[in-house]
């Protein structure tokens, strides 16, 4: 058979009207979100939107990133500081597949993200062409939304709906698979972008019902101890202030989850500390003696709840959820409120009566001595040989106030940061909770820092994360962000090394690492850093660090077999949580 | 074990089954029947899916997270006894020269189904019911040799009025209506 290769032929429109071809359309749709930063990595299948991108590069700040990876958690952490979506544009096949991550993660920590990823021409679809996956797929059960995009005059449309659902309701990654036929051919219509404002089969409630809120506030009223877990979703819903007024009218102790630290400063009087694993101490215990929970935005994770059998079966539970799959789910709830945790609040303020629970509240500073003689005080005691994880958090929370970002990795080091730091502002920490990604700070610090270049960000990563998107050093250095990474290197697998000595009686199976010269590393990269490995250089390691004009990393050596206490092992109730 | 129908009503999206199985998949449970199609709303597509399972909670918390799907204009999950439901099957039977004839009579009137097609050495039977009433027939058809047995999967509609189902909690039904 004879192989004829056709030429598409040139067509010159001979209409006025200028039509756009797909790439450029999606450029406008960006321009028409007031998208002005997008975090990518070019490639064959996405090459005409790259092409496209060459000309908005005034409008739209494009940053090449080392590894797709390194794109959706930068993204993410960039959401997280900006409050809206994250942008990235990825190729096909393995760009597409190397997103896949921090796509799960942003949607278990709902973190709005829209990313459009490159495909193969409509023609190819289904022939195992090059660079071809099924990212639809692979995506769908990953993604609040997914669509495939094949035809140029769907793109306003879609990329507005995009939006519309990654940053509403519950905020979720939203991934736009577009074809490169898509991307060449032109529009048949002139193009026209209207901001999407509501979806027929899709209609998050913000505003509660006022049924709801009246059973709640009866609740909240007639309670002895009250206790109120704040979530993630008090940031999402950027409910902090309606939170701390909430607290103060009620005088309720409010304790937050992982996600939720920081959304009520540190040394307030209601704050009695986070929940979990590795939480505090009475925060744990005292959840087992409340009469009544009023959790907002939070979902009863398992590494919040222990063991749900044994959990919180003496109280009242509140759940304010925006997300009406979340209630009932983990935890039954006597009184849900489905609604945006800000219109919540909003809406109980007036129907709560002023009371202060002091004698309640005291019960938690017990605890608190409790756990300071045991654990904290030790901890910072700075008796040891080497430096613990705990005394550079401290010094770090001292030196620069509380009003870092925090930008934590996953492991030790992450429950390190969560119970030293003092939060002092809103929105400072950023981490991966749901998924714990390593190797997720690097990457998301750069975002995060892109996000709110007014804010120190402060990376906190271990040293096997840092291994895992150290490459992202280069995209730092290259867009030349002042972010600041510490490591804190115990050469461990730090929390897998604990599990193993705990319960697995110290068969430590494959975590002990054999490391880089990390400050090396950072200098190939053209990044500043140096070393810490003595207690008496940490307190000026860290104002050198701090002081730097320009990205930064210190490597702080640990000590190598340092454990994460309190803890509540897997499958135990909160209430068995462990000094030691 | 309860069987629970799930209607669910839809946007007509490619790869919408997809998304809404991996729902099933995801939590190990097994779907009996399936069937979709487009209903009186043209656009709008309706999933009636028939599950078994042991606990009533988790069925609840599957209809919510299907729910949760963007495409999705609402579900509905229901009992046995709060639907008129029925599906159809196909028989085909070996009819050679000399087999035992076919009882045309009790097929008709005892077990409702009808002979819709005649090949040169076999017939098609249809027969319309629900489960037990087309294994029934399938019992009585054992005594002739059956090449074929297709059931369609269960279609239903809710007894109430509005299609509404009160033993789902409250939560957010009515928004979706």
């Amino acid at each position: 058979m004879e192989t004829v290769s056709v030429l598409p032929e040139l067509t010159i429109e001979p209409t006025e009207i200028k039509l756009m071809s797909g790439s450029e359309a999606l450029m406008r749709s960006l321009v028409a979100e007031k998208v002005d930063t997008i975090f990518g990595y070019p490639g064959g299948a996405i090459m005409p939107v790259y092409d496209a991108l060459y000309d908005f590069q005034d409008q739209i700040n494009h940053i090449l990133v080392r590894h797709e990876q390194g794109a959706g958690h930068a993204a993410q952490g960039y959401a997280r500081m900006q409050g809206r979506a994250g942008v990235c544009l990825v190729t096909s096949g393995p760009g597409a597949t190397n997103l896949v991550t921090a796509i799960a993660d942003a949607l278990i920590d709902s973190t709005p993200l829209v990313c459009i990823v490159g495909q193969v021409g409509k023609k190819l679809l289904g022939t195992d062409a090059f660079q071809e996956a099924d990212v639809m797929g692979v995506t769908m059960p990953i993604t609040k939304w997914n669509y495939q995009i094949t035809s140029a005059d769907e793109v306003p449309e879609i990329m507005a709906k995009a939006f519309y659902i990654a940053q509403s309701g519950r905020p979720g990654p939203v991934l736009i698979d577009m074809t490169k036929s898509a991307q060449l051919e032109l529009m048949t219509q002139p193009f026209v972008y209207e901001r999407c404002q509501t979806i027929i089969s899709y209609r998050p409630r913000l505003t509660p019902k006022q049924d709801q809120v009246e059973a709640a506030a009866k609740l909240i009223n007639e309670a002895k101890r009250p206790y109120i877990f704040a979530g993630h979703g008090v940031q999402l819903a950027k409910a902090e202030e309606e939170l701390l007024a909430f607290a103060e009218k009620t005088g309720i102790p409010v304790a937050t989850t992982l996600l939720g630290q920081s959304t009520i400063p540190t040394n307030h009087p209601n704050y009695v500390g986070w929940l979990g694993m590795h939480g505090n101490y009475g925060p744990n215990v005292l959840t087992d003696q409340a009469d009544v929970i009023i959790a907002i935005g939070m979902r009863f994770d398992d590494r919040v709840t222990g063991d749900a059998s044994k959990y919180i079966r003496q109280a009242k539970v509140i759940h304010v959820e925006i997300d009406p799959a979340e209630i009932d789910k983990i935890i039954k709830a006597h009184a849900p409120i489905v609604g945006d945790a800000r219109e919540v609040l909003k809406a109980l303020l007036p129907l709560v009566k002023e009371n202060d629970h002091t004698v309640w509240r005291n019960e938690f500073r017990k605890y608190d001595v409790i756990e300071n003689e045991n654990i904290t005080a030790p901890e910072l005691s700075g008796d040891t040989e080497k430096i613990k994880m705990a005394e550079v958090i401290d010094l770090l929370s001292r030196k620069t106030n509380g009003n870092a970002v925090l930008v934590t990795d996953v492991g030790q080091h992450q429950m390190m940061a969560s119970r030293y730091y003092q939060f002092r502002q809103k929105n400072s920490l950023v981490t991966s909770g749901g998924m714990g990604t390593m190797g997720f700070a690097l990457p998301a610090a750069f975002g995060a820092q892109v996000a709110a270049p007014d804010r120190q960000v402060v990376a906190i990563i271990g040293d096997g994360c840092f291994q895992m998107t150290l490459q992202e050093l280069g995209t730092i250095v290259q867009n030349e962000q002042p972010v600041k990474a510490i490591i804190l290197n115990n050469n461990f697998l730090g929390m897998v090394r604990q599990w193993q000595q705990l319960f697995h009686s110290r068969r430590y199976s494959f975590v002990e690492l054999q490391n880089p010269d990390f400050v090396t590393i950072a200098k190939g990269f053209g990044m500043a850093g140096h070393t810490c490995n003595e207690r008496e250089t940490l307190s000026d390691s860290l104002d050198q660090m701090l002081a730097f004009d320009g990205p930064y990393l210190l490597e702080v050596i640990v000590e190598k077999e340092e454990n994460v206490f309190p803890m509540v092992p897997a499958g135990a109730s909160v209430s068995q949580i462990r000094l030691k | 074990m309860t069987t629970y129908t799930i209607c669910i009503f839809t946007g007509n999206t490619i790869g919408l089954l997809n998304r809404i199985t991996i729902i099933f998949t995801r939590r190990r449970i097994n779907i009996e029947s399936l069937t979709v199609s487009e209903t009186e709303r043209k656009g709008v597509s309706r999933f009636t899916i028939v599950i078994r399972h042991e606990s009533r909670d988790e069925v609840e918390k599957i209809v919510r997270q299907i729910r949760k799907i963007v495409e999705v204009l609402a579900v509905f999950g229901y009992l046995n006894d709060e639907i008129v439901f029925n599906e159809i099957a196909l028989f085909k039977i070996s009819t050679p020269l000399g087999s035992k004839p076919l009882d045309v009579e009790t097929i008709n009137k005892l077990h409702k189904a009808w002979v819709v097609y005649w090949g040169l050495d076999y017939v098609v039977i249809e027969k319309t019911g629900n489960e037990t009433e087309i294994f029934a027939f399938f019992e009585y058809l054992r005594q002739y040799e059956i090449l074929e047995f297709v059931r369609s999967g269960r279609v239903a509609v809710g007894k109430t009025e509005k299609g509404l189902v009160e033993y789902l909690p409250e939560a957010e039904w009515a928004y979706y209506l």
